[in-house]
């Protein structure tokens, strides 16, 4: 009798429970991440941004489309830190696990082919990991970026240099060849035109080079005031601590691309990342209000809480471009992509990210705020004016403490 | 002035790089393995010497012969109970073995020690000295002394220890060596453990001049190839010598050539030697 009366129950809430399953409907968002291989950190940013979003939104009832609710799902394949696997893993998200949208890989490299995956099948991709010029310049109908243009990633910085005393005269600028730094470096050349700076040394360098002792010997040679340097962080790391072992020291300061916003990178040179100047987009802040997080001060605790290391503006965008598909699919009210796609042009709503809206190219615009490492922590230095005092000129390393 | 520097830190980077080398070739030359692994213990040996940095405080330079033992046993077990099986198989099998355990270990790193940058930071690994208007990296300067004792060590061993004649003897000729009781499979695992340790001291200072990821593998066993077919598989000053010549030639072309082309300049030497002398770089082999 019991075991009838178990077996009944039992086929009861296997009814019940498909049906709750056929009554929850589900949009599904792909990306292919570098999740191993090179770009393995900071492929991590992004998997972890989309999953706290996608959770997020879920928690909360999810997301109203045309009158209906839906849940969001996130589809993670792991591209090995591989171009050309990254864009065959495009592919198979669309024909054969048919997502519905795509979310974008990390780097400018990586998003410059994946997204032509996008574009071919015409479902949109949001991405926050590629800010290269070159992304953008092919009037891609069906993708969207989180990332401000890669142009001007030093712009505050050079401008913060003018107001500076003493006044940086020369720069030293290197920069890495893939597509990110390149377009880095041809802004910032135009930047130092705008502003008066005499480039003293201009060099292009390996994207993964290792080794920047020759490098190092010739910015030592020219003397720069400043040096500006475009990367990865793995470089910047080398870079930073070759530079101390060759005793080579720009005399007013030296501003990176990367790293500075990364509790790893800080915590990888210790002391010898104090001076250093970096950017960000985003600092966490309760200014930044947001419809799921509550606000950008909210997001990173919770953010710390549940991963055990920092949000950076990686992971702020990444949760950018999960709110982009929240809010247009709310407004399209339909799950059709082109709908989807003519609601993200409107996108006009602010996150823990920023207040995000697209340009005409289908790229954010926003200010970098320079920042600075001091006692082992982030201070925001500049953005159109000072917010705190920078450690500056920046001493030799043998007079550092 | 910047020649002399550009000169000096070619030397000092092609020190490291011969150290590097040295495991490989040793394996290669008496092995007949090439073994595409030889990076992943580098970033082994790197891990190794990074937690007793900061685990027990040892100094690196202290660090490094604990990890050339644990690097060691991890060689002579992956020898003795894998690569052992198939030894006498075709070249292909032993580099496809030789590729999946790399990628293994470069994977099973990942897990354990996640993708996070790992630099060994003692207070010194900035210092320097500065001798005549040129800038010598005392971290750089101890890897270069590391190596040439390293080499020394293993011409020594090599040259004037039983084991040394042993692994000689089996290399050249393994069923005479068999007839005078050399057990080739200890020694083949006696071998490997050693190009597995020098690996790992090679880490060890790799780590305190750049940083140790899970992924810094490829690109060092890459290296370490063209140093060993430059440098020959008989002498292990040999593979120094080829180590210093990578080195000053990637310096020189980051400078004069550009630093976008430091890689193209040491695989076209390689092309190059390859063509102008196969004989003799393979000799051993």
């Amino acid at each position: 009798m019991k075991f009838r009366l178990a077996a009944v129950l039992a086929v009861v809430f296997i009814v019940i429970s498909h049906v709750a399953l056929a009554q929850t409907k589900i949009v599904t968002l792909g990306a292919s991440l570098q999740l191993t291989g090179n770009n393995a950190n900071l492929g991590r940013y992004f998997r972890d941004g989309y999953q706290v979003a996608v959770d997020r939104i879920n928690e909360k009832g999810g997301i109203a489309i045309g009158g209906v609710t839906y849940r969001l799902a996130l589809r993670v394949l792991d591209n090995q830190s591989d171009l050309n696997l990254g864009v065959q893993q495009y592919v198979q998200l669309v024909t054969r696990d048919k997502v519905d949208f795509l979310l974008g890989p990390y780097s400018s490299n990586d998003t410059l082919n994946d997204s032509s995956v996008a574009e071919k099948y015409r479902i949109p991709m949001v991405q926050g990991g590629g800010a290269a010029a070159l992304i953008f310049s092919r009037g891609y109908k069906y993708l969207f970026g989180t990332a401000p243009p890669a142009e001007n990633y030093f712009g505050s910085t050079v401008e913060m240099m003018t107001k500076l005393d003493p006044r940086p005269r020369t720069i030293a600028l290197l920069a890495a060849d893939d597509a990110f730094d390149v377009s880095l470096a041809k802004g910032t050349r135009a930047l130092a035109a705008h502003y008066g700076f005499d480039i003293v040394t201009d060099q292009q360098y390996s994207e993964h080079n290792t080794d920047f002792s020759a490098t190092l010997a010739l910015v030592k040679s020219k003397a720069p005031d400043a040096i500006l340097w475009g990367g990865h962080e793995t470089e910047a790391l080398n870079f930073i601590r070759q530079a101390k072992s060759l005793d080579v020291n720009a005399r007013d300061m030296f501003a990176i691309t990367v790293g500075v916003p990364s509790a790893d990178f800080r915590k990888a040179l210790g002391k010898d990342a104090e001076y250093a100047f970096g950017m960000s987009p985003w600092l966490a802040s309760p200014l930044l209000h947001d419809q799921w997080f509550g606000d950008g001060a909210q997001f990173a605790r919770l953010f710390q809480q549940r991963f055990g290391y920092e949000a950076d503006y990686h992971v702020a965008s990444a949760v950018s471009d999960v709110e982009t598909f929240a809010y247009a699919l709310e407004a399209a009210g339909t799950l059709d992509k082109d709908a989807v796609r003519d609601a993200i042009v409107k996108s006009d709503f602010e996150c823990v990210y920023a207040h995000v809206r697209f340009g005409e190219t289908g790229q954010i615009d926003l200010p970098q705020i320079v920042i600075q490492v001091q006692d082992g922590k982030i201070v925001p230095i500049y953005t159109d004016h000072f917010l705190n005092k920078p450690r500056y000129p920046l001493p030799p390393w043998g007079k550092r403490g | 002035m910047l020649f002399a520097q550009i000169l000096v830190n070619g030397v000092m980077l092609g020190g490291l790089y011969g150290l590097m080398a040295l495991g490989m070739a040793l394996v290669w030359g008496v092995l007949n393995i090439v073994n595409l692994a030889h990076g992943a213990f580098v970033m082994l040996g790197g891990y190794c010497v990074y937690f007793l940095f900061t685990g027990l405080h040892l100094d690196p330079f202290a660090a490094l012969p604990i990890a050339m033992v644990v690097m060691f046993v991890v060689g002579y077990l992956l020898q003795r109970y894998l690569l052992n099986l198939i030894i006498r198989s075709s070249h292909l099998n032993t580099l496809l073995i030789t590729f999946g355990l790399d990628v293994v270990l470069t994977y099973l790193a990942q897990l354990a020690f996640s993708a996070d940058f790992r630099a060994i930071n003692p207070t010194y690994a900035g210092s320097n000295v500065t001798l005549l208007g040129v800038t010598i990296p005392l971290v750089r300067f101890g890897a270069f002394l590391t190596a040439l004792v390293l080499a020394a060590a293993l011409w020594v061993m090599l040259e004037r220890t039983r084991l040394g004649h042993s692994i000689r003897a089996t290399s050249q000729n393994l069923i005479a060596a068999r007839l005078y009781g050399v057990d080739p499979a200890q020694l083949y695992a006696v071998t490997f453990g050693l190009g597995a340790a020098l690996a790992g001291a090679a880490g060890g200072l790799y780590g305190m001049v750049s940083q140790v990821t899970p992924y810094i593998g490829a690109t060092l066993t890459a290296k370490s190839f063209v140093i060993t077919i430059m440098g020959g598989l008989d002498n292990p000053f040999g593979i120094i010598l080829g180590g210093l010549f990578i080195g000053i030639a990637e310096a020189l072309a980051a400078i004069y050539i550009g630093p976008t082309f430091t890689d193209a300049i040491s695989f076209g030497l390689l092309v190059l030697i390859l063509v102008a002398r196969p004989a003799r770089s393979l000799r051993g082999a």
